[in-house]
């Protein structure tokens, strides 16, 4: 008999799946967006699976909150409610389709490559732990990489101040 | 006394002694999940009743008066009311995306309960992240609301819509940075440590001054995020006529009307929690005969007493202030709120690292 | 000092907000006076405002006359097309013609209580009632004839 945990796992893997397949085939534009939510759902279902609390909440945060928020709001800006996208051409859903397939092949290949082992006994990846590793200047230490990236956000929000001031400088 | 952990852990034993342990977990699951519908089902009647009779009472009239004694049943035939009516989609509509809204707007509601403490040793789920868990499930409210005003098909939706995307976006910025104050003062996300933090007092009067503007803000910005009045731009009836669930009806409006309310019992939920100690009773210092009389109210009285309270509050800001304009809501967030916050969050920092609060 | 400001800005707005919720407040736990009223309870006993306007009405003395003349200008005043006035010929003891009016139908299912029509009219003929329970099975019943059957017009009002 199947485990309880392993069928929450297909469950949620067969989610992202189904739903990004339904995102790429949908020719409705505002679907495609919800669609690619529920991938994204399933992702972080499937870090919540895995114990990965932090990270799951990180992905709700960023993707559904963020990124499809944003995406929603440009489709509102950019289409009418109701319309459909016109159909692909077939050479371009050929060729999409083998980029597709090439780069699941790469995957596929590497995971098979490594040696993947099950690791045990490893402490559960708190947030405490988390926090003090990004801060961590020594050995293993994410410091640097982590004021590297508040440097690149603060240049971002920079210039979009910028790009938003209404006399110019 | 019997309590509510008390009865968690019979039933538990119960169980357990009869079944197997995977049946007997998802035996529990469909209480818990029963008990949350059920808790759903009785705050929408409870608060809905709330708001009318404390809207009313400011407004120096009577409220509802007619269904059962003195009006308080008034809820339950509104509820039997909009379960016997229509649920119409408009024909120009998304109607797999119409229909699919109100029912994610209810599911986050519902995941939004697994980390909150309604008494000592009851909680869903008492996972290490759980404020983050809480920000993070709200933001994802947003879409019920944009699916809802994009695929109704219809002007005042979309625009209701897209003003709801815009205010709660920004809200959720000083929500989440008013919450950080608590977290700096307890070191830990998770809610349970929260509570227990506030053993030997509430962090609203332990916090000094930060936590006191950290609270200000953080019911600002929740009112706001619950798209209750005086920032209900996404529905404003005046305006557009009812916002994102112009074209709802029936049993799908209701599921609209429900989450609002619930969620609002959620943010007040978090606050009483992070602000007032959540079911702690309250404790001063070592004044250990004084804590020990507190002790004897029980702690889930305790919950529902400041949730209740902060409830009020909510809803005396909606009855008092007139509604925002759509600029001047940004400006309150980004010109006051947010700058104001982000300074607190640096002085609570500073008293931490410095050791001054008690 | 653009600091200074923004903080009186803060403390005059919480101020305000605050001197707000006051009055609420107060409202809240002084719960005596009621400004509403229970009508069907109280339907004896109703204290309509002074202005409040249910519906146009044509008075009448005890000799069943009426001060209207006929001369159309409510029915011009009107912005629906409420009122309609039906003029008809009398004849003058001393043999002369003159103007009267027939009937002055009245739609009260499209009148919107705005008054105009009292305002208009030059020998004050019709004056808003406080009447208010209107409602009627059948829309027809809605049609009014303002002026009583036999009505003639008062002396002296030209
Ligand atoms: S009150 Fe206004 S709407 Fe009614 S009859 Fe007079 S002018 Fe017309
Ligand atoms: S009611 Fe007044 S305004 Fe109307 S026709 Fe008679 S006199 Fe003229």
């Amino acid at each position: 008999m199947m485990q309880g945990s392993t069928i929450i796992f297909y469950l949620l893997a067969a989610m992202s799946l189904v739903f990004g397949l339904l995102s790429v085939t949908t020719r409705q534009i505002f679907r495609a967006a919800i669609y690619l939510l529920f991938t994204l759902i399933g992702i972080a279902g499937l870090y919540f699976w895995m114990d990965y609390q932090f990270i799951a909440a990180v992905q709700v945060v960023v993707y559904v909150g963020g990124i499809v928020v944003l995406i929603l709001f440009s489709i509102f800006l950019t289409n009418q409610a109701g319309e459909k996208l016109p159909r692909g051409k077939t050479v371009r859903k050929i060729f999409s389709a083998l980029a597709v397939f090439c780069a699941f092949a790469l995957v596929i290949s590497q995971v098979f490559e490594a040696d993947l082992t099950e690791t045990s006994g490893s402490p559960a990846p708190t947030v405490a732990r988390i926090g003090k590793k990004m801060l961590d200047t020594g050995q293993g230490g994410y410091a640097l990489p982590f004021e590297v990236i508040s440097i690149l956000l603060l240049a971002a929000m920079v210039g979009c101040i910028v790009i938003a001031l209404k006399t110019k400088l | 006394m019997p309590s509510f952990s008390h009865i968690a852990l019979l039933i538990h034993e119960w169980l357990s002694s009869h079944l197997n342990s995977t049946l007997t977990l998802t035996i529990e699951m469909v209480i818990a999940g029963v008990a949350v519908i059920s808790l759903f089902a009785v705050l929408g009647l409870v608060l809905v009743i709330m708001e009318r009779k404390v809207s009313a009472w400011m407004q120096i009239r009577l409220g509802p008066n007619r269904v059962g004694p003195r009006g308080m049943l008034q809820s339950l035939a509104d509820t039997l009311k909009l379960l016997v009516k229509e649920g119409l989609t408009p024909s120009g509509a998304d109607k797999f995306l119409f229909n699919l809204a109100p029912f994610i707007a209810m599911i986050i509601a519902m995941l939004l309960m697994a980390p909150i403490a309604f008494a000592k040793d009851f909680q869903l789920w008492d996972l290490n992240i759980g404020i983050l868990y809480v920000s993070a499930l709200s933001s994802v409210t947003v879409i019920s609301i944009l699916m809802a005003g994009w695929s109704s098909n219809n002007k005042f939706s979309l625009m209701g819509a897209m003003r709801s995307g815009a205010q709660i976006v920004s809200y959720e910025l000083s929500a989440g940075l008013s919450a950080l104050t608590i977290i700096v003062f307890t070191g830990s996300l998770q809610v349970s440590d929260i509570i227990r933090s506030q053993a030997n007092g509430w962090w609203i009067f332990k916090g000094h001054i930060p936590a006191l503007i950290a609270f200000i803000t953080f019911i600002i910005a929740v009112t706001a995020e619950t798209n209750r009045a005086p920032f209900d731009l996404a529905e404003a009836e005046s305006e557009l006529t009812a916002g994102f669930h112009t074209e709802y009806s029936g049993m799908k409006f209701a599921l609209f009307f429900l989450a609002e309310y619930v969620n609002v019992f959620i943010a007040c939920a978090i606050a009483a929690t992070l602000f007032l100690g959540g079911w702690m009773p309250f404790h001063v210092g070592t004044w250990h005969a004084f804590n020990h009389v507190m002790d004897y109210i029980p702690s889930s009285i305790w919950f529902f007493g400041k949730t209740f309270f902060l409830i009020f509050i909510i809803m005396w800001f909606r009855w008092t202030f007139p509604r925002l304009r759509i600029d001047q809501l940004l400006n309150l967030e980004w010109k006051y709120l947010l700058p104001i916050t982000m300074v607190n969050l640096l002085l609570t920092t500073a008293i931490v690292i410095l050791g001054w609060h008690f | 000092m653009g600091l200074i400001k923004y903080i009186k800005n803060v403390w005059s707005a919480l101020r305000s907000l605050a001197i707000g919720m006051r009055r609420t407040l107060y409202y809240f736990t002084h719960h005596k006076e009621i400004i509403t009223q229970q009508y069907p309870e109280n339907r004896d006993t109703l204290n309509l405002p002074e202005r409040f306007k249910g519906e146009v009405v044509m008075p009448h003395n005890e000799q069943n006359e009426h001060r209207c003349t006929g001369c159309t200008a409510c029915e011009l005043a009107c912005p629906n097309g409420t009122i309609k006035v039906i003029t008809k010929f009398d004849v003058n003891p001393d043999g002369k013609k003159k103007k009267a009016i027939d009937k002055l139908v009245y739609h009260l299912e499209l009148c919107t209580m705005c008054n105009l029509c009292i305002e208009a009219c030059p020998s004050d003929a019709i004056k808003m009632a406080q009447t208010f329970e209107h409602s009627v099975y059948d829309r027809s019943q809605l049609t009014k004839i303002l002026n009583n059957p036999g009505s003639k017009i008062m002396d002296g009002v030209e």
